[in-house]
């Protein structure tokens, strides 16, 4: 009894001296820099029955913007108390076939007028209840990396040894159309750094910067706001 | 480890492209009787590429071509017949035929470009022809999809960016088409009145005279490559 009891006074007190060691690098694995930025050129705000949809920019003008974080805006935005009603992008260019397309969707708010006189263009718009098109633009990059990890396996067991690390960076900015004015509402940017490690004695214990999610949420928080916004 | 290297050096990927789903177009139907007929290749259309070193790719659009040209000009067109084997299009009852076709398909994996997404590009060429079977125009279109790889893997953002591309090359139709090839002068009705208005100072043959006009235009638009 009492060596079960050393035991598991020994087990503890690894946990909490790994724990010691590995807290702070948790800590610090989390810290991001990150800044977002918007420009309003117009009021906004949005009725009841009103709803947004979330596009990325053309493939063709060389974007190349990751579905995942156009999902992940799009599932941002329409949750909590303040969410916007999100329409899917498919549903809408398919609508408006072929006027959304990646290769004759408006390219800018000039190009707007001549969009909403296309037949049927406008009847589908408000039928949809589209007031805005936020269009994204940008991509996560990794700007920077070093270190050396080597992993070797044999019949006794196996393991790694080493440290690597990673800088990326996600660089994401959302332009807001109103298709009431046919104006631009505005422009908010995002740009999150972060420096992902990956030691491992033994065992690798990656400790990861989540860039394009927290680009996501803060570009999707300041979104709301932007747009629930009456301020011009 | 034999085994292994033997299942990892016949890698290869298969992708089939059955209906490429092609929504109803929000446009102002184009007031001709047209037929189109389509070559061989549409309706089983397969492209092999072994890539140098790496794997091997067959893309088999099957018979989407068919479906996405029949969807289109059907809805392009006021009418629309599909020839079928021996018809004679020059016994039928319409304004223009057009054959479609493709001129050239080809893809790049993100192992080539060295980005995460795979494009497809598509040349069709559309060759149309007036009711007397005289070719009138003859417009090459070169249409481009991407996509980028996904959880669902390769297979699945090739045939997204396959997709893509033949919506890429419907838009393209739609927007250029009448503007680059005018095909709306084979309009018979309005070659008839055409004819009837010259006819007391040109009691020559006049029901072709504006055909011919509208060739001549077409004509000199024949090599336009409507890039993306």
């Amino acid at each position: 009894m009492k060596r079960v009891k050393q035991l598991t006074d020994h087990v503890g007190t690894f946990v909490c001296k790994a724990l010691l060691v590995v807290l702070p690098c948790i800590i610090v694995s989390a810290c991001t820099t990150a800044r977002v930025e918007d420009t309003r050129q117009q009021s906004t705000g949005i009725l009841e029955g009103e709803g947004v949809v979330i596009m990325a920019r053309s493939y063709h003008l060389g974007n190349e913007t990751e579905m995942s974080f156009i999902d992940c805006i799009g599932s941002a935005i329409s949750r909590g108390s303040s969410g916007l009603r999100v329409i899917p992008s498919a549903e809408f260019v398919d609508a408006l076939f072929p006027w959304f397309e990646p290769r004759t969707a408006p390219s800018d708010t000039k190009a707007l007028p001549d969009f909403i006189e296309r037949p049927g263009v406008a009847d589908m718009i408000a039928e949809k209840g589209v007031r805005y098109v936020i269009w994204l633009d940008g991509d996560t990059d990794r700007v920077a990396g070093g270190g050396s990890l080597s992993c070797a396996a044999g019949p006794g067991g196996g393991g790694c040894f080493g440290f690597a690390w990673w800088q990326n960076d996600s660089k994401y900015e959302a332009a807001v159309w109103d298709l009431t004015a046919l104006e631009s509402a505005g422009t908010i940017s995002t740009d999150v750094s972060g420096t992902s490690f990956l030691p491992a004695v033994v065992i690798p214990i990656p400790l990861i910067a989540r860039t394009k999610a927290k680009a996501c949420r803060g570009l999707a928080d300041q979104l709301k706001l932007f747009i629930v916004s009456e301020d011009a | 480890m034999a085994a292994c290297f033997a299942a990892f050096s016949g890698c290869s990927s298969q992708v089939t492209v059955n209906d490429p789903t092609i929504p109803d177009p929000l446009i102002e139907k184009i007031p001709l009787s047209v037929a189109v007929r389509f070559p061989d290749q549409f309706d089983h259309y397969i492209y092999e590429d072994q890539l140098a070193g790496r794997e091997k790719w067959t893309v088999d659009l099957g018979r989407s071509n068919e479906l996405l040209f029949t969807k289109l000009f059907s809805s392009m067109f006021n009418e629309l017949t599909v020839i079928e084997g021996g018809m004679d299009p020059k016994d039928m009852p319409i304004d223009a035929y057009i054959e479609p076709s493709i001129d050239a398909f080809e893809f790049s994996t993100p192992a080539q470009s060295q980005t995460e997404a795979f494009a497809v590009w598509i040349r069709y060429r559309i060759k149309i022809f007036d009711k007397n079977g005289d070719q009138f125009a003859n417009w090459p279109i070169s249409a481009y999809g991407k996509s980028q790889t996904t959880m669902m893997g390769g297979d699945d953002a090739m045939r997204r960016a396959a997709v893509l591309a033949m919506r890429d090359a419907a838009a393209l139709i739609v927007m250029q088409l009448d503007k680059t090839t005018r095909i709306s002068r084979l309009n018979r009705s309005k070659l008839s009145r055409a004819a009837v208005r010259s006819e007391p100072e040109n009691p020559e043959p006049t029901m072709t005279e504006p055909v011919e006009e509208a060739s001549k235009t077409a004509a000199s638009e024949d090599a336009i490559d409507e890039t993306g």
